[in-house]
């Protein structure tokens, strides 16, 4: 019941980033694209799997050399830690970038922007 | 004896290295470059002699992995064609010089001839079907380097397009013959044979039967035919062939009489015992007739000593496809005994017309005649040769022809076919009059009266250099009209035991007594000769034809085809490509979304058994409906402030999930880029004013396209995460239990992006650099005054 949930959650995230990708606003259009990374994150955390989060899953080890529980997959949330990221560096870049259209242009309007062309 | 594999690759790599090391033979040896080609013709020549009588297969090992081997077999077939290649080169080469003298870019010239004799020893010798595949649309390229030769020229440059449009489609065509042929062949003899030609043709009854099993037969055939006739220039994509006349003589009679088109008939002839049936009669022997007779028709009504003779070779192309067609061991004889005879005859021919061009400066049918007062020589070597294009005994063209005809008989009493069993010779003697006909408008250049154009002008006789070529080949040509069993015992016998599907010894010579094909030769040059007075009338009848009725002409679909293609394209390029974010996106994520949904509906995978594989707590689910609520108010949010605070909601929401998530390190850093991000948004907002949507008519069907995407997602995560293993992955559980000992961290996420994996995070980190950089940049520029 809750992947259903979850399946529903990322698609309408998808949906909604979507819908404003395809705004005439170049502000709106980042604000897809960040809606879109995060719902991208959330579905790769959830291929490893979602778990009831207790002090074993945390993939913190208690010390050196005790035994290794059974942790949350490390890996999707380094995989997902480095999207993060990333994702960070290209909203930051195409908001500067928005900016910068505007100042050039005097408009934000896709549409516009692309006739000029 | 077999193969040497030294030998064999060195005639195929010889060519190549020459084409590569001629800019610097031409800085030392200048316009003497073509003697230098001409040795390296020798050479080649001299290489595949020493093979003579050797028969087998070689092979280097070339992409082991794939099954993929540089084969080569040595047989009469592949001999006979690469010595007919590297001899003809010879003479090409030595005629070049004097025929190219002071012409700018010798050096592509030369490289490109050079290159274009190894594709084609290349192809002959090949067995190997990728091998093939590769030389074979490496002649024609080359071919298209030398038919644009001159670059300035408009008609030159339309030539060599359609001439690579035509032969390069065609061999797309022939690559997915091929590849339907390899999958049969891996299932019937095993993967080591997929590519492997030789093996293919070693056990031909079960590749045809593992063909017909598969219900490929009819498909390879059409695709080896498609291939082949488009490269040997047969009805309806002979067109291309006369159009090639634009590139210099020499040019034209290596590559589009002597080899180049030949490669496609010399390849039927190559799957000739593989294929070889009922249909391969139907396809091949009515395609080559239909080709030998409609060109031999556009000979005659030709203007240009070129152009006839462009056509003329279209039309024996077509008579050799037609050989080869009849299944029976007399057409094996007719395809490989003309081929011999067409590439000495037709080349010489070509040379010749270079001689007259040269010479009397015009190409023009009608602007001469007379010429053997000043050319004496050609046109003893004329004769000679245009007889035996003509079919006339006792030429070496009669015999070849000869065969066709008893072939052409006796197609009936191999199989049923009904009423073509009398319309294939009928066919056959008709093409053949046109072929007396246009042989001796080409001999009456040299007979007759000097027309009155041609009176002033004062023709020398061709320096050596430019008559030893044809003057060769026309010895040839000769010997093998005396005695045509010397050709036969040399090599043709050979070349049909690789041809023929049940070889036998063959013998031809003058006919002694009568039989339906001496009858069908009498009427063939009977009415050729008492038809020639009226040539005029004739010409000028078919001339007329392509003027009342356009699409019958040469160029009209080409032209049609290209021009509709290259409408077609701008068309869409202006309505995939017009410069709106929107349409981009729209496309992308259309196409994205159908391939994926029509990729999970054709592996039945589209409704997951159960969706229990995946346990969220609920305070989970919970957090997330509320990150779902604050994406519905950002897009439902009038100003650009209300956005981003709802964003921000949006992405602290995930966050929270993310501890709920077991994550802490990912809520720490999402907590972190969240306020950092809002920041910024705070920053550039100030900057900008409120923008206003003004227009809302593509709501509908962005709203569409967005519920598409968004239901992808949903079924792509309910199908994948059902795939998922049910454990932990063997990869995780490495970390997990590695991260102490290796990594010497608790914190198995840390240490898998600072230890394990720390040059993609390294990666990483450049990027984010990168962008750091390019938006100081970018406010640099602005504020730094330099402002345009």
């Amino acid at each position: 019941m809750t992947a259903f949930v979850l399946a529903l959650v990322v698609g309408a995230l998808f949906a909604l980033g979507t819908f404003l990708l395809l705004r005439r606003d170049l502000i709106r259009v980042v604000w897809g694209l960040a809606i879109v990374g995060q719902a991208a994150n959330v579905y790769l955390l959830a291929m490893g799997g979602l778990t009831e989060g207790d002090f074993e899953t945390v993939p913190i080890l208690a010390g050196h050399g005790v035994d290794v529980p059974a942790t949350a997959d490390p890996l999707v949330q380094a995989l997902v830690l480095t999207a993060i990221v990333i994702s960070f560096g290209m909203t930051a870049f195409a908001l500067v970038l928005s900016y910068r259209v505007y100042e050039e242009h005097d408009t934000l309007d896709v549409s516009e922007l692309g006739d000029r062309e | 004896m077999s193969p040497e594999l030294t030998v064999v690759l060195a005639a195929v790599a010889l060519p190549f290295a020459a084409a590569a090391v001629t800019p610097l033979l031409f800085h030392v040896l200048g316009e003497r470059t073509g003697y230098a080609g001409g040795a390296v013709a020798a050479c080649c020549f001299g290489l595949l002699a020493s093979q003579y009588g050797a028969a087998g297969t070689v092979e280097l090992a070339w992409i082991p992995s794939l099954e993929v081997t540089l084969r080569f077999t040595v047989d009469g077939w592949a001999l006979l064609f690469a010595l007919l290649a590297s001899g003809i080169g010879v003479c090409v080469f030595l005629y070049s010089p004097a025929y190219m003298h002071g012409e700018p870019g010798l050096v592509r010239y030369y490289a490109a001839l050079l290159a274009f004799m190894g594709s084609v020893i290349g192809v002959a010798l090949a067995a190997d079907l990728v091998a093939i595949f590769l030389f074979w649309e490496l002649t024609s390229l080359c071919s298209f380097v030398l038919i644009g030769y001159h670059t300035d020229d408009d008609a030159s440059l339309y030539a060599a397009r359609m001439a690579m449009f035509v032969t390069v489609g065609g061999g797309l065509f022939l690559l997915v013959g091929f590849l339907l042929l390899s999958i049969v062949a891996g299932d019937a003899l095993g993967p080591a044979a997929a590519f492997d030609l030789a093996a293919m043709l070693e056990s031909s009854d079960e590749m045809q039967r593992a063909l017909r099993e598969a219900g490929l037969f009819v498909p390879v055939l059409g695709l080896v035919a498609i291939g082949a006739a488009t490269k040997s220039a047969q009805v309806p994509v002979h067109f291309w062939l006369p159009n090639a006349m634009a590139a210099p003589t020499p040019v034209s009679a290596f590559l589009h009489s002597a080899t180049m088109v030949k490669v496609g008939v010399y390849f039927v002839g190559r799957v000739r015992p593989l294929l070889a049936g009922l249909e391969w009669l139907l396809l091949f022997a009515t395609l080559g007739l239909a080709t030998m007779t409609i060109c031999a028709v556009l000979a005659v009504a030709s203007t240009d000593i070129k152009e006839l003779l462009a056509y003329s070779t279209a039309s024996h192309l077509g008579l050799i496809t037609a050989g080869f067609g009849f299944t029976s061991v007399l057409g094996a004889e007719t395809g490989v005994f003309h081929l011999l005879n067409h590439a000495l005859f037709k080349a010489a021919l070509f040379l010749i017309a270079g001689i007259v061009a040269h010479e009397a400066g015009t190409r023009r049918l009608g602007d001469l005649g007379g010429l053997r007062h000043d050319l004496p020589i050609t046109t003893l070597v004329t004769v000679v040769v245009a007889l035996s294009m003509a079919g006339l005994p006792p030429f070496s063209g009669f015999y070849s022809k000869e065969l066709l005809f008893e072939a052409a008989v006796e197609a009936g009493h191999v199989h049923d076919i009904g009423p073509l069993e009398w319309l294939y010779p009928a066919v056959a003697v008709f093409g053949s009059i046109f072929t007396v006909l246009y042989s001796l408008r080409f001999l009456s250049l040299f007979f007759g009266s000097r027309p009155a154009p041609l009176g002033e002008v004062s023709i020398h006789r061709p320096p050596v250099t430019l008559l030893a070529p044809p003057a060769l080949l026309a010895a040839l040509t000769a010997v093998f009209s005396v005695d045509p069993e010397l050709a036969v015992r040399a090599i043709v016998q050979s070349g049909v035991d690789a041809t023929a599907v049940s070889p036998h010894e063959m013998h031809v010579g003058l006919p002694t007594a009568y039989s339906p094909a001496v009858g069908m030769s009498a009427v063939t040059i009977g009415v050729g000769f008492l038809a020639y007075p009226f040539y005029g009338w004739i010409h000028e009848r078919i001339r007329a034809f392509p003027r009342t009725l356009p699409p019958v002409s040469s160029n009209w679909w080409y032209d049609a085809v290209v021009d509709g293609l290259t409408d077609g394209g701008a068309w869409l390029a202006s309505r995939v490509h017009n410069g709106l974010l929107r349409t981009y996106a729209t496309w992308t994520l259309a196409t994205t979304c159908a391939l994926a949904l029509l990729g999970f509906a054709a592996t039945a995978t589209i409704v997951p058994a159960d969706v229990v594989g995946l346990d969220a707590p609920p305070e989970a689910a919970l957090v997330l409906l509320v990150a779902v609520a604050a994406g519905i108010a950002v897009v439902r949010s009038e100003s650009h402030v209300a956005g981003i605070l709802t964003l921000s909601i949006l992405g602290f929401m995930i966050a929270i999930f993310y501890i709920l998530a077991s994550a802490p390190d990912l809520a720490l850093t999402q907590l972190v880029v969240e306020t950092l991000l809002l920041v910024l948004f705070l920053l550039v907002i100030e900057e900008i004013p409120e923008y206003d949507e003004v227009e809302l008519g593509n709501v509908v069907r962005d709203s569409v396209l967005s519920i598409a995407v968004g239901a992808t997602a949903f079924v792509t995560v309910l199908v994948t995460t059902d795939a998922r293993p049910a454990e932990t992955t063997a990869l995780a559980r490495y970390y997990a239990e590695q991260a102490v000992p290796k990594g010497g961290g608790t914190n198995i996420v840390n240490v898998i992006l600072v230890d394990f994996r720390g040059f993609d995070t390294l990666g990483e980190l450049v990027v984010v650099a990168l962008a750091a950089i390019s938006i100081l940049t970018l406010i640099i520029m602005r504020t730094g005054g330099d402002s345009e």
